[in-house]
């Protein structure tokens, strides 16, 4: 989408948008957020200075129910489902006409709160608040919009987001092991995760002994992160050195993130590296040149060019077009990221339509698996160009797209068959055990002087972080 | 642990400070890669290595968003120039300058450079439209200083003249003029007590330039590399003189402290 509008001036932005347009009007989905004294915070399309109006009236809206002790949750019409969120002083609302679930918008809404997070923290945000509820939170977050704008185009367009899942790319286990332990012995004290990445998707993940006994990365701050990478590579020859929250992890403290890719001037494969001290940044860089100098001695990087998506007809099973597959059977005591795997989007699903209307049959069975009244475990349903079945037990959920004319047995037969290949695959599709590494010394080899003050300062950073 | 596996020592710091969007990646982006590409607003600060000469030039290039305000006397700590970056078509950048960054200079160091420069001047001079790629860049900047009273003409029309045919651009009103630059460097000199000392005038330190064009962008980044030298010099030879003493370890005591006394 970016790529497209290289040409146009820089002016002619989402923002600019004429709001009393048609076109204004028929965008799948709007997203603006206010806050609670209705001072418009940010929207998806048009200026939200244009829109002051549109949101003051949303905002009477949400107090007219609030006033009854009866907070709003979501607005039907015929063409339109329009969703409410209140986050503390924050209000988010969805006006779409997508046809996805409330639940599934609420999430998305949810989505852009965290985003929103991950740059002010929930704290600062309540405490700007309380100080003055007038304040215009756009003095703060302008300059973000695109990177809310970019968050919103991927939850359209990506199904991690949907799924609440991570997608990993394909890899042999080898080769994914060796970069993890690349990663692995460059650490510095305060370092928590060593993040490689590549083609927006992940490589490998690794994380500081102590902080995951307490608590897991989520999926949903790791798609934030990669969100941020993706809106910080406009200028990918420097290292970036910026605060970030990831609100699932702590809503109220900042990591500072270390962003810099390997493989300048392609800039594909993207090294992360989050650190508690703010001061860091020097002995985290001294990290990367380790990581670098490692991976040019093991080839790695080349390597990784060649790692792509699979196809589906990897699978052999004839009739089977595209699938997505989210295992529950990780160990626990791993406190392993959800994952997923697909297959990339092929002929008929090539053009961005019809990936879109993939998409969207997902979302609706998605939708029906999920359904707050009734949910379901299975479901087989044709559609006009393609046959849907989706299946959720105690061990994965699935969701896959055949031809149209595949019969139900057939289709369950098919599941069988791809259920098996996943299982031989497995070790290349999903990162399998995530290693650790600990950046505090061992404490009996540590004596007075240089390493137990470097331990203190380890503690430092953990005890910020509570 | 390998000497190679360490960071090629920057010999001196150059930190780029000034509001949102007057152009401070566009600057760094037109001389490192001699291109003007679409921008993101930049997050936290980003780190830059320029190879100049013999010499390691660091070079930050900080977010001018209020979000990432508390960072900037991290960026700013122990640099050795600093370029306070306004766009000469908003009067409230340069404002900017003045209420929010200064202050963030705190940290830099002792007999640190500053530089004003006003970018953007493509919107409202003409002679900064045209291209201005390669070398003699220059000399484009003494002939802007002689001709210093064309964008005054400028600046006085309540509506743009209609541009003429040869150039793509429009002419903008300028809202900060020449003047309000200098004036801003004297009370820069005066909150650092550097007034009496025989320090840079500034005719050199107040640049007028164009990210887009390439207009002065050399000379800029030029000036202040040569000024710099003097104070590259000295630290090269200090850190003959007592071998002892460990980049690294400065470094580390000097954040331990920071956080400390912060905290
Ligand atoms: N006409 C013109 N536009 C410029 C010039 N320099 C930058 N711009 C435009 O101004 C906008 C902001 O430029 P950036 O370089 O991203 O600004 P910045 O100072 O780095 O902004 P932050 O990273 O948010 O602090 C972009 O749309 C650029 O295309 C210039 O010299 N002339
Ligand atoms: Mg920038």
């Amino acid at each position: 989408m970016e790529a497209g509008t290289q040409e146009m001036p820089a002016f002619m932005t989402n923002r600019d948008e004429d709001v009393t347009s048609d076109s204004w009007r028929q965008h799948r989905k709007h997203v603006f957020v206010l806050s609670e004294a209705g001072k418009p915070i940010y929207s998806r399309y048009g200026s939200e200075e244009a829109l002051s109006s549109t949101m003051g009236v949303m905002m009477a809206l949400v107090s007219f129910v609030q006033s009854g002790d009866n907070i709003i949750r979501s607005v039907y019409s015929e063409l339109h489902t329009v969703v409410f969120l209140q986050k503390g002083p924050l209000v988010l609302v969805c006006v779409s006409n997508s046809r996805q679930s409330e639940e599934q918008l609420r999430g998305e809404l949810l989505y852009v709160y965290y985003q929103i997070i991950s740059m002010l923290t929930q704290a600062s945000i309540s405490r700007i608040f309380e100080h003055k509820k007038n304040y215009d939170l756009r003095r703060l977050l302008a300059g973000s919009e695109k990177i809310l704008d970019g968050l919103l185009n991927l939850v359209d367009s990506d199904p991690s987001f949907l799924l609440t899942a991570i997608h990993c790319l394909p890899l042999a286990s080898s080769l994914r092991d060796s970069l993890s332990q690349i990663l692995q012995k460059a650490i510095t004290p305060n370092l928590v995760f060593s993040i490689l990445v590549a083609k927006n998707q992940l490589l490998t993940i690794v994380q500081e002994k102590t902080v995951i006994e307490d608590a897991r990365l989520e999926p949903a701050d790791v798609h934030l992160l990669l969100n941020l990478i993706g809106a910080s590579s406009a200028f990918q020859a420097g290292e970036i050195w910026t605060p970030i929250c990831l609100p699932l992890f702590n809503p109220d403290c900042y990591f500072y993130a270390y962003i810099s890719y390997l493989d300048p001037p392609e800039c594909t494969v993207c090294l992360l590296l989050l650190s508690t001290d703010k001061e860091a940044f020097y002995a985290v860089a001294d990290c990367k040149r380790k990581i670098e100098e490692a991976m040019v001695a093991q080839n790695a990087l080349s390597l990784i060019a060649k790692a792509h998506s699979y196809s589906v007809s990897q699978v052999g099973v004839s009739d089977l077009r595209h699938f997505m597959y989210k295992p529950f059977d990780v160990p626990d005591t791993y406190r392993q990221l959800t994952q997923f795997t697909s297959p990339e989007m092929e002929a008929p699903y090539s053009s961005e339509e019809e990936k879109m209307r993939l998409l969207d049959l997902y979302r609706y069975m998605h939708s029906r698996i999920h359904s707050s009244t009734r949910p379901l475990k299975l479901i087989y349903h044709v559609a006009e160009r393609e046959t849907l079945l989706a299946w959720v037990t105690s061990k994965f959920e699935l969701y896959t797209c055949f031809s149209p004319l595949v019969t139900k047995a057939c289709a369950i037969t098919a599941i069988t068959k791809l259920l098996r290949w996943i299982k031989k695959e497995e070790e290349r599709l999903f990162i399998r055990y995530p290693p650790k590494y600990s950046t505090t010394p061992n404490p009996s080899k540590s004596s007075r002087g240089g390493k137990s003050d470097q331990q203190d300062s380890t503690e430092n950073g953990f005890l910020t972080l509570l | 642990m390998p000497e190679g596996s360490k960071m090629k020592k920057p010999d001196v710091k150059v930190v780029l400070l000034g509001d949102m969007n007057v152009g401070k990646t566009s600057l760094l982006h037109r001389y490192t890669e001699r291109k003007f590409k679409d921008t993101v607003s930049t997050v936290g600060g980003a780190f830059f290595l320029k190879q100049w000469g013999p010499y390691n030039i660091s070079i930050w290039d900080t977010a001018g968003r209020e979000q990432f305000h508390g960072l900037g006397s991290m960026y700013c700590r122990g640099a050795s120039a600093v370029i306070l970056t306004y766009d000469v078509t908003n009067w409230q950048s340069l404002a900017e300058l003045e209420e929010r960054f200064l202050s963030l200079t705190d940290t830099a160091n002792q007999d640190c450079i500053y530089a004003i420069v006003g970018n953007k001047a493509d919107l409202t001079d003409p002679k900064a439209q045209l291209s201005h790629d390669s070398i003699g860049v220059s000399e484009d900047q003494t002939q802007c200083e002689e001709e210093m009273t064309e964008p005054q003409i400028l600046s006085a029309c309540p509506t743009p003249p209609a541009s003429p045919e040869s150039l793509s651009g429009l002419i903008l009103h300028k809202q900060v003029a020449h003047e309000d630059a200098v004036a801003f460097y004297g009370r820069i000199l005066r909150y650092k007590g550097l007034e009496d000392k025989s320090s840079l005038p500034p005719e050199k330190m107040c640049f007028e330039t164009s990210a887009k064009t390439g207009y002065n962008v050399d000379a800029l980044f030029e000036t202040l590399f040569d000024l710099v030298l003097p104070s590259i010099l000295r630290k090269r030879n200090e850190n003959q003189e007592s071998p002892t003493v460990d980049l690294e370890v400065c470094r580390g005591a000097g954040g331990r402290r920071a956080r400390s006394t912060c905290c």
